[in-house]
């Protein structure tokens, strides 16, 4: 289990959001989006963990995609190997608005039996 | 020049009279159950028993049921002149944090674990209890907690005191875990505080460094007592081992309770306007061994600590010493290498004999030799085993020293998650230095667990990608990342925070997939308020108790 400290820490308590230093107003709330694709990276870090994983089209087109998930201490028992590259993923979550290949994920099912249903 | 704050408003009244009786039962029962250490300095007790009453053993009240650190006790004292306005000139300051810090200390194994905090490093809490993680760690530090030590009804008192501060709930079971985890009374603390003499820090340092974006230092430090016998004089010189630049320093050090060495240093030229020049104004947070034979520890400065020296020191002998070997690492198969062995009192006449490199690695000749550093050739058979190896310059040895590798797997970028701040017209920005570090995989067979094997910097080109944009046109709005990993924020603060990846592209490296290695790092690019507001007082008063009124 880690917790971000030191200067960071007191940015994000003068934040004061519970999702840690940013809300969730960078993403489309209103609507939900599901992915399978294959892990490429995992960066268990603060502020946000996340996934990065490349989805194929009906064309046969790959995209990576970025997964933001809440903090390495919030994630109870996970760890920087909980998922690995090539590990097949299906991932549901807000996609940012910008139209960038991001998601902030509310749940994530992994290929090697991880599971998550972040909490917000 | 006296710091305090006169009007004393009816709501610090009704403050003072509620501390004074919810202090009455804890101190009751503290004298019940555990020895005070009594306060016996004029000056704390002039300054203090007005307010915190002394018992027939000469306790004062809270005082002597409390240990902490140097910062624990800088940290009440702020309080003390903030809140209850007490009155102090710099030097009575000093003297009190410098009492309360030694008699009322920390041994060294309390306080190494908590030196993080000391040293202002971005730190991951690891290895504590949940529920302190979540009572203290949510708003700072465990350390800023764990810097003291306190009976159970210390805790408790202090847990209902801080609870109405910054309103929320005291947790019991963190209580609990803090009594037992920061107890008052401990055998460390019994065998430290019965020494016969404190260490003597004057003397010969050796010293090996690593500066973030640098690479590593090597060099030595002469320590003699100052004139006035409170403190300690130091000159450091210090070599760049990449490039052999020469850094000198001169600074002034206070070894608290023994063990807590904190000081401030500056080069002895002048430093330019570049925020990581190597001559800037710096303090120092070491924690010296029980032994007094080694210290190690930080020396930093930056809009809030982000720059500085990660320090290790040990005590010149008469004898050789190796105190560091370059390059850090070896690839398997590689032949005629050079190998630098960098320390002290080498001497004159050196021999490939003297010089132990482990399996699989072999010293071929001695190309040359000065009492600082030998430089010798080697080779390291193709099926040398990836791993660590000592190295060793006949009886003195250095401990993995050097690692034998066949490939590199991945690249870490540090930190791997980092701040930097915009300025505005009252702050410089706050600036990160990144590095490229290389690993190759452990047995595990698995990347980013204990047992990989760090090979050390990796050339790289550096890059940044924004969080959410698609087109690049955040990046004039956050910043701009040099070719040697350094950013800088954008000169406009734009009100909004940034996340941004650091990315490191291997210029050599590649992956099984024939690409080249990628590394990133998670920085959070941030305005200026967010990181000072409500701390610039604390700030500047910390400066103003340690070098006096005139910093501020």
């Amino acid at each position: 289990m880690r917790t971000f400290t030191s200067g960071l820490v007191l940015f994000l308590a003068a934040g004061a959001l519970a999702t840690a230093h940013h809300g969730l107003a960078e993403f489309d709330q209103t609507k939900a989006v599901t992915l399978t694709g294959t892990v490429t990276a995992f960066h268990f870090v603060n502020p946000h963990t996340v996934v990065e994983f490349e989805v194929k089209d009906d064309q046969g087109h790959v995209q990576t995609w970025q997964a933001e998930m809440t903090t390495p201490a919030r994630l109870k028992g996970w760890t920087a190997t909980s998922l690995e590259p090539g590990n097949v993923v299906t991932v549901t979550g807000y996609r940012a608005k910008s139209g960038a290949a991001f998601l902030w994920v509310t749940t994530l099912r992994s290929s090697n039996g991880v599971e998550l249903k972040p909490p917000k | 020049m006296h710091l305090s704050r006169r009007s004393v408003r009816p709501s610090r009244l009704v403050q003072a009279t509620g501390i004074l009786l919810m202090s009455v039962g804890p101190l009751l029962a503290q004298g019940r159950t555990e020895i005070g250490i009594p306060v016996t300095d004029p000056l704390v007790l002039a300054k203090c028993g007005t307010c915190h009453s002394a018992d027939a053993h000469g306790n004062l009240q809270r005082l002597s049921w409390a240990r902490a650190t140097p910062e624990g006790w800088q940290a009440a004292l702020k309080r003390m002149i903030r809140e209850h306005d007490v009155a102090l000139t710099p030097p009575e300051a000093r003297a009190i944090v410098k009492y309360l810090s030694g008699r009322h200390g920390l041994a060294p194994e309390e306080s190494k674990p908590v030196m993080y905090y000391a040293e202002r490093r971005v730190h991951d809490e690891t290895g504590l209890n949940a529920t302190v993680l979540d009572a203290c760690a949510t708003c700072h530090d465990a350390a800023v907690a764990l810097s003291w030590r306190r009976t159970l009804d210390g805790w408790r008192q202090f847990a209902q005191t801080h609870a109405g501060r910054y309103r929320f709930k005291p947790d019991a079971d963190a209580i609990a875990y803090l009594s037992q985890a920061a107890p008052f009374s401990s055998p460390a603390w019994a065998t430290w505080s019965a020494r016969a003499h404190p260490p003597d820090p004057t003397g010969r340092w050796l010293i090996t460094a690593h500066v973030q974006g640098r690479g590593r230092f090597h060099g030595e430090m002469d320590v003699e007592a100052s004139s006035s016998g409170d403190d300690f004089l130091t000159r450091v010189r210090l070599h760049s081992v990449t490039d052999g630049v020469a850094v000198m320093r001169r600074g002034r050090s206070v070894l608290y309770a023994g063990t807590a060495w904190r000081g401030r240093s500056q080069g002895t030229g002048a430093a330019s306007t570049a925020p990581d020049d190597l001559s800037t104004d710096a303090r120092e947070a070491m924690w010296l061994a029980p032994d007094g034979s080694s210290a190690e520890g930080r020396w930093f400065w930056g809009q809030y600590d982000e720059l500085g020296f990660d320090v290790t020191m040990q005590r010149a002998s008469s004898g050789p010493v190796l105190l560091l070997v370059d390059p850090p690492s070896f690839k398997a198969g590689s032949n005629a290498g050079r190998i630098r062995l960098i320390g002290d009192r080498f001497p004159a006449e050196v021999t490939p004999a003297d010089v132990t490199v482990g399996p699989g690695m072999t010293v071929r000749r001695i190309l040359s030799s000065t009492p600082g550093e030998i430089v010798a050739e080697v080779d390291v058979a193709a099926d040398a085993r990836p791993g660590q190896r000592n190295i060793s310059f006949r009886s003195t040895t250095l401990e993995s020293a050097v690692a034998i590798y066949d490939r590199v797997d991945y690249l870490k970028v540090t930190p791997e998650s980092s701040l930097a701040t915009f300025g505005s017209q009252s702050y410089a920005r706050g600036v990160q230095q990144f590095e490229a570090i290389g690993y190759q995989r452990g047995p595990d067979g698995r990347a980013r667990t204990a047992d990989d094997l760090e090979l050390g910097p990796v050339p790289v080109t550096w890059s940044m990608e924004v969080f959410y944009d698609v087109d690049a046109s955040a990046y004039d709005r956050v910043g701009t990342i040099s070719a040697t990993g350094f950013f800088t924020p954008a000169a406009a603060n734009p009100g909004t925070n940034h996340d941004v990846w650091i990315v490191a592209t291997a210029k050599a490296e590649r992956g099984q997939d024939g690409k080249a290695l990628v590394g990133k790092g998670y920085l959070v690019v941030t305005v200026p308020t967010y990181t000072f507001e409500g701390r610039t007082f604390v700030r500047e008063l910390g400066r103003w108790i340690e070098e006096g009124s005139g910093a501020r």
